[in-house]
């Protein structure tokens, strides 16, 4: 069996007292939309983190096309391929939207520099949505502007494997339908896609697999169907039985 | 470049070729204030590199105009021509800046600059201490080596290639980088920038600039000691400069520059008020802060609104 894409072995994370994740382990494949669920506070923000190198892991490793990449810094994660957006927007707010995705075109995997960079951001502009808004400063945005706005820039640095934090939080109906036909599109394009999503719905229809955690530990993975019937989901969701010895 | 970028470029072009005419239509004293504002602009926009575009704040500048300084005044005094050694202190200044940046560039915000004024201070003690610096007497340069009008003219196209320097950077892919760190270092880093190498390339490029100002501080007044080029004063003053005229912007180290050096120049004139300039300085950088942060530019820029209100608006839709 070839080597999956993304391969995450027993990554644990701690923060003083917390283990906000317990050696979870999951592989990704090139060109899977693969979904990550679970309650507030299950780890799921924390797993991206250690993805990209935001973060370090306690323990465990994380091997990205079989290099490993636990232990790199942010940036470094990024210029070989791996990039997340913020669930809690952060946009260059003093810049415009051209000038926020233009920073991903100049730095992350792809550099690019001058008219070549333009034209790819011009191109991103347009299939996300913010062509009109393009000479805003990113600090008018609306939240769903913002939203988009993290995954141009995040499209930006060209990446192989897309990690969006809960694009969707705080959209409106259309604009989640908006959001899934945009991340349909990017998984037709090539790209590998992980999604955390409170949108349960948007997630069933999205993902080839799912991953659930639950107080840091992985509960469940597979396809998305018999995951949603996992009794063990179905109480982590609704809160009935929590495993003894667990905080409530 | 863009059309904005290349106008002010011509202007600063031609602003320079005038200059460098300047010295067979005025007299010497008028050319010393000019001299005296070019100076406090090199200074000014180089720390504005750092300091404004990236909001690096650092308190720490005379260490590079002092090692510019000495570089040039330990050289002449071993028979090297003075211009000759300012290309080595804009190395050793960035060799420091580097030595400076590395260890500093891991703390954040006012921890930064605390350890910036506590590197230079440290610069200054050791100037004083040692003996091969003439120690806190200081070194007077070797006879034979000024000459105002190569002085005044080096100071003039060094100053201009400051600004020119500054447009570049500002609408180059490095100048967004610089920018993207100051809003959100973070969120720079998770779109592949390696802050820590932006930071000290910015950091070396500031502090060459600033030890070359060194150098031809030296050749000028042919004296200097840690008292006058290791000033921790002189660093504040760097700092306010761009602070009062507007930091992060091109125009705002000048416009600061220039109502430094002119309040300077006749406050030093006026026995009475010589030593009240750093009063002036503190209440300055309070209205500043206390009124427009963005400084002269940001006043400017809300005047501007209120006569004609700019295109784009805040304007939430949700």
């Amino acid at each position: 069996m070839p080597e999956a894409l993304l391969a995450v072995s027993g990554v644990s994370k701690r923060f003083g007292g917390l283990l906000a994740l317990n050696t979870v382990s999951f592989e990704v494949e090139a060109g899977q939309i693969y979904g990550v669920i679970g309650p507030n506070g299950a780890g799921k923000t924390t797993l991206f983190s250690c993805l990209v190198g935001a973060a370090r892991p306690t323990a465990g490793e994380i091997r990205f096309r079989g290099g490993r990449i636990d232990g790199l810094p942010n940036w470094a994660v990024v210029s070989r391929g791996v990039v997340r957006t913020h669930q809690i927007v952060r946009p260059f707010r003093q810049m415009t939207v051209r000038e926020n995705v233009s920073v991903g075109a100049h730095f992350g995997a792809g550099r690019r520099r001058g008219a070549e960079a333009a034209s790819r951001v011009g191109a991103i502009l347009e299939k996300t949505g913010l062509a009109p808004r393009a000479e805003a400063l990113a600090g008018t945005l609306t939240i769903g502007e913002s939203k988009r706005l993290e995954i141009a820039r995040a499209l930006a640095t060209e990446p192989s494997v897309l990690c969006l934090d809960e694009v969707m939080g705080g959209l409106n109906p259309s604009e989640i339908q908006g959001a899934m036909s945009l991340i349909r599109t990017l998984r037709e394009a090539g790209l590998t896609v992980l999604l955390i999503e409170h949108h349960v719905h948007a997630v069933v229809g999205l993902s080839d697999r799912i991953l659930v955690l639950n107080f840091g530990e992985r509960i469940a993975e597979g396809a998305p169907a018999g995951v949603m019937r996992d009794p063990a989901v179905i109480s982590a969701y609704l809160g009935e039985d929590a495993p003894e010895g667990t905080p409530s | 470049m863009n059309a904005r970028n290349r106008r002010s470029a011509a202007a600063i072009v031609l602003a320079l070729l005038l200059l460098l005419i300047a010295p067979r239509f005025l007299e010497r004293g008028t050319l010393n204030d000019l001299w005296s504002i070019a100076f406090a602009i090199v200074l000014a926009s180089a720390w504005n590199i750092l300091g404004g575009f990236a909001g690096q704040i650092s308190i720490g500048y005379s260490a590079f105009l002092g090692i510019g300084a000495y570089t040039t005044a330990l050289l002449s005094l071993k028979g090297v021509g003075p211009y000759w050694t300012l290309p080595l202190g804009a190395l050793l200044g960035a060799a420091f800046s580097y030595v400076v940046g590395l260890p500093t560039f891991r703390l954040r915000g006012p921890y930064f600059t605390i350890a910036t004024i506590g590197v230079s201070e440290a610069v200054r003690v050791y100037a004083a201490g040692v003996s091969y610096t003439g120690g806190s007497s200081g070194l007077r340069m070797p006879p034979g080596t000024f000459d105002f009008g190569r002085d005044y003219a080096a100071m003039m196209i060094l100053a201009a290639a400051v600004v020119l320097l500054s447009l570049w950077i500002r609408s180059s892919p490095f100048g967004k980088a610089l920018f993207a760190i100051r809003q959100d270092i973070d969120a720079a880093e998770a779109l592949g920038i390696h802050s820590t190498r932006v930071k000290l390339v910015a950091h070396a490029v500031s502090a060459a600039i600033v030890a070359l100002a060194g150098g031809l501080f030296a050749i000028n007044f042919q004296y200097i000691s840690p008292g006058s080029v290791f000033d921790f004063r002189l660093s504040l003053s760097i700092v306010l400069m761009p602070i009062v005229g507007g930091i992060g912007t091109v125009a705002g180290p000048i416009l600061g520059a220039i109502i430094f050096s002119y309040l300077q120049i006749k406050l030093l004139s006026t026995p009475a008020l010589r030593d009240s300039y750093l009063f002036l300085y503190g209440g300055l950088l309070m209205v500043v802060m206390l009124f427009e942060p963005r400084g002269l530019v940001g006043a400017w820029q809300r005047l501007q609104g209120l006569v004609r209100p700019p295109m784009r608006k805040a304007m939430p839709r949700a």
